[in-house]
């Protein structure tokens, strides 16, 4: 892979026949070119590198939960406490070279076991600087010092080191040495509880999937009642054999303890959202509860008052629909104290719980607003009074009625935020109820126009 | 046949399918005296009812009666409601406009809003919503009526009955009114010109209390009468419709009472 760095043509990446030629990342193409002109390049694409990437690391989070992209092209799984479960260190590094993890300097990645002091000096004294992942910059300056490899720089005193290129570069050895650990952000956050199945032959059947969530909400739920939590999120990973990973969020307006509803709302997911292809087959799928909150356990739930079950029901409904349509789709609104119309009310998640019911005080306003008020062609009597006549949607409208003007100015503490509008509550002579507006007042503009913005029921 | 005969006869009639249908009379929501003699006693609480403009230019106003009922059937119960719009009528229609529902009498923090994306999810989310139990009503705004059929409104009934929760469905256009459809009710709706007030030194008058122009052109549990229009005038604050000024009797009047301040 090629890409311009320093206003040189660089390769960025190469692959194992290159390797063996001997080309390494940082040639320059003409070198590389001239070594071997029959040299195939790409050119690098970041984005798709990144994408590659990222979905590398969903992958991984099958190994550990605490995966976090390390640079623009590496990954750290935190494997404390669960190497055991792959046959040691050795047994996951195989796995994780099945699964095309990166080693990013084509040494061994992970120290083998057991391996103490001096042994493990001896390991790394080979290694070029850089693999302390430093900057550029300052690798070049050591390498000018003549500090090429990480055991001139171990052997030395520490202090003037320190004192030359910064506690940064001790600090990196330190994490070495594993005498100081860097904190680690991963990718995903660690769950609270969780309950996972691998399948000894890969399971390819969507009815499958839901047959084991069904399995996994009911084992979550023990854990869940054994600590009188119910889980506010829920996340269901699938890992596909080849490595593709499918992550489906939950939100739940109360928290859940009870197994079949837990499953229900995933249900709606597989069914509804984006498909899944279990293509060669899912082998891993795991049910984590990322938010939990107390709860009373479900068995006290016969002696609710007969509102709570209805405000319950409500919830799951609100969740099913959640789940379905998505959270954005199922809202409710809140009014908000502004001026401005289109501002004067905010959606939000009904699944966030009902909003507060102070009721403000509100003038007529139309049943439904338009989002882009629709231009009409106005007749007034007088320049600034109200019409008397309007054209909407080709139909010319006598204005019988008519009330206003309600001027309503944008926020002018905000900055300027658009000419003046006088808004007039007008009936036609049918009965029906417009809400017009004329933007502008005559010396704001030179030529106010007229809107539509909502109507009356 | 002669005339008795055939009145006995729907009145049989009637009463079996009331008992197939399992009609409850105190689940019934009184409306105004006008309408509901017409209704059997008020609008069912566990059917759907469907509302038609009169003509394609009166949807607003259709939107405003449905709103006006699920108001009276907000105000007579704890619970919340469901208002659920096609995407497509959203960017033609216009958004249900909070403070605008406010004002029409509804307590906006009881109210949940969906936006399917199309008629199918539409219909699935009021099906869902009927059968949780959960909601005092149920209120639909169908965009495309190609896919509103007699199996539609035959689910969406035994949805109702199911949770005994009302459906209230806006139909788009005034083809909505020759549609076969398993409702118990249809209202065609126009607007009407409200009572205006005409203060002195005005050249125009101002537009008073929202009005509409009603008819009852399909029930199942009264007599519709397609050909009489009905004048309402809708009284958000007090989340009622105006009592027309007719002589009525005494005695009919104060059943009437008990039953609104039980309401």
């Amino acid at each position: 892979m090629v890409a311009t760095q320093n206003n040189a043509r660089r390769l960025v990446g190469v692959d194992a026949n290159a390797e063996r030629l001997g080309l390494a990342p940082g040639l320059t193409l003409a070198d590389a070119r001239a070594r071997h002109p029959a040299l195939v390049t790409v050119e690098a694409d970041p984005a798709a590198q990144a994408l590659a990437l990222e979905r590398l690391a969903d992958a991984s989070s099958r190994y550990t939960p605490l995966v976090a992209l390390d640079g623009a092209d590496g990954l750290m799984l935190d494997v404390s406490g669960v190497a055991h479960l792959f046959g040691g260190e050795d047994g996951l590094i195989e796995e994780a070279r099945a699964a095309a993890a990166l080693a990013r300097f084509g040494r061994a990645a992970c120290a083998p076991a057991g391996l103490e002091g001096k042994a493990f000096a001896r390991l790394f004294h080979d290694m070029p600087v850089a693999a302390l992942r430093l900057a550029p910059a300052l690798a070049a300056e050591l390498s000018r010092a003549g500090l090429r490899r990480i055991g001139d720089l171990a052997m030395r005193p520490r202090a003037p080191i320190a004192a030359r290129f910064g506690a940064d570069l001790i600090a990196r050895l330190d994490e070495l040495h594993g005498a100081s650990r860097p904190s680690i952000s991963p990718r995903f956050a660690a769950p609270d509880f969780l309950a996972e199945r691998r399948f000894a032959s890969p399971i390819q059947h969507l009815e499958a999937v839901e047959a084991t969530l069904k399995r996994l909400a009911d084992d979550l739920v023990v854990l869940l009642e054994r600590r009188c939590k119910g889980a506010r999120k829920l996340e269901l990973a699938l890992f596909r054999v080849d490595g593709a990973a499918w992550r489906l969020r939950i939100a739940a307006s109360r928290p859940l303890n009870e197994a079949r509803a837990i499953s229900r709302l995933f249900q709606e997911r597989l069914r509804y959202g984006e498909p899944i292809d279990p293509g060669f087959g899912i082998d891993l799928m795991r049910l984590s509860c990322l938010l939990a909150e107390d709860c009373e356990p479900s068995q006290h739930a016969f002696e609710r008052a007969f509102e709570e079950t209805q405000a319950k029901n409500l919830a799951d409904l609100i969740d099913r629909l959640g789940a379905r349509l998505g959270p954005s789709r199922v809202t409710r609104q809140i009014l908000v104290d502004a001026h401005l119309p289109e501002r004067s009310f905010l959606s939000r998640p009904a699944a966030k719980g009902p909003p507060p019911t102070g009721a403000l005080e509100t003038a007529e306003r139309p049943l439904k607003l338009f989002e882009r008020p629709e231009p009409i062609e106005a007749l007034a009597e007088v320049p600034d009074g109200p019409p008397l006549r309007f054209r909407w949607r080709r139909v010319l409208r006598e204005v019988a009625a008519i009330e206003g003007p309600e001027r309503i100015a944008p926020p002018w503490w905000r900055g300027p935020g658009g000419p003046t509008r006088d808004y007039f509550r007008a009936e036609d002579s049918f009965g029906r109820r417009y809400w017009l507006y004329r933007e502008g007042l005559y010396g704001e503009t030179a030529r106010p126009r007229w809107f539509l913005h909502g109507v009356f029921g | 046949m002669s005339f008795l005969d055939r009145a006995e006869r729907i009145s049989h009639l009637r009463r079996a399918v009331g008992a197939i249908e399992g009609d409850r009379p105190r689940a019934r929501l009184p409306l105004t005296r006008a309408l509901d003699a017409r209704l059997g006693g008020g609008l069912a609480g566990d059917g759907l009812h469907e509302i038609v403009p009169a003509a394609s230019a009166d949807a607003p106003a259709a939107f405003g009666f449905t709103l006006a009922l699920a108001a009276r059937f907000l105000a007579r119960s704890g619970l919340g409601a469901l208002l659920a719009v096609e995407d497509f009528a959203l960017s033609q229609e216009g958004v249900p406009f909070g403070p605008g529902l406010v004002a029409q009498g509804l307590d906006l923090s009881r109210v949940v809003f969906v936006r399917a994306p199309d008629a199918g999810a539409l219909f699935q989310t009021l099906e869902d919503a009927l059968r949780s139990g959960a909601l005092a009503v149920v209120v639909g705004e169908v965009w495309r009526l190609a896919k509103y059929d007699l199996g539609v409104s035959r689910r969406l009934t035994l949805a109702a009955r199911a949770g005994s929760t009302p459906a209230l469905l806006t139909l788009p256009t005034a083809q909505g009114a020759r549609l076969s459809t398993a409702a118990q009710t249809r209202f065609e709706i126009a607007a009407a010109p409200s009572a205006r007030e005409a203060p002195a030194g005005r050249a125009r008058p101002l537009p008073g209390a929202t009005a509409f122009s009603a008819r009852i052109v399909k029930t199942r549990s009264g007599d519709a009468d397609p050909a009489r229009d009905i004048r309402l005038i809708w009284r958000a604050e007090e989340q009622r419709f105006d009592e027309p000024t007719i002589s009525i009797p005494v005695a009919a009047a104060a059943a009437d009472r008990s039953r609104q301040e039980s309401a």
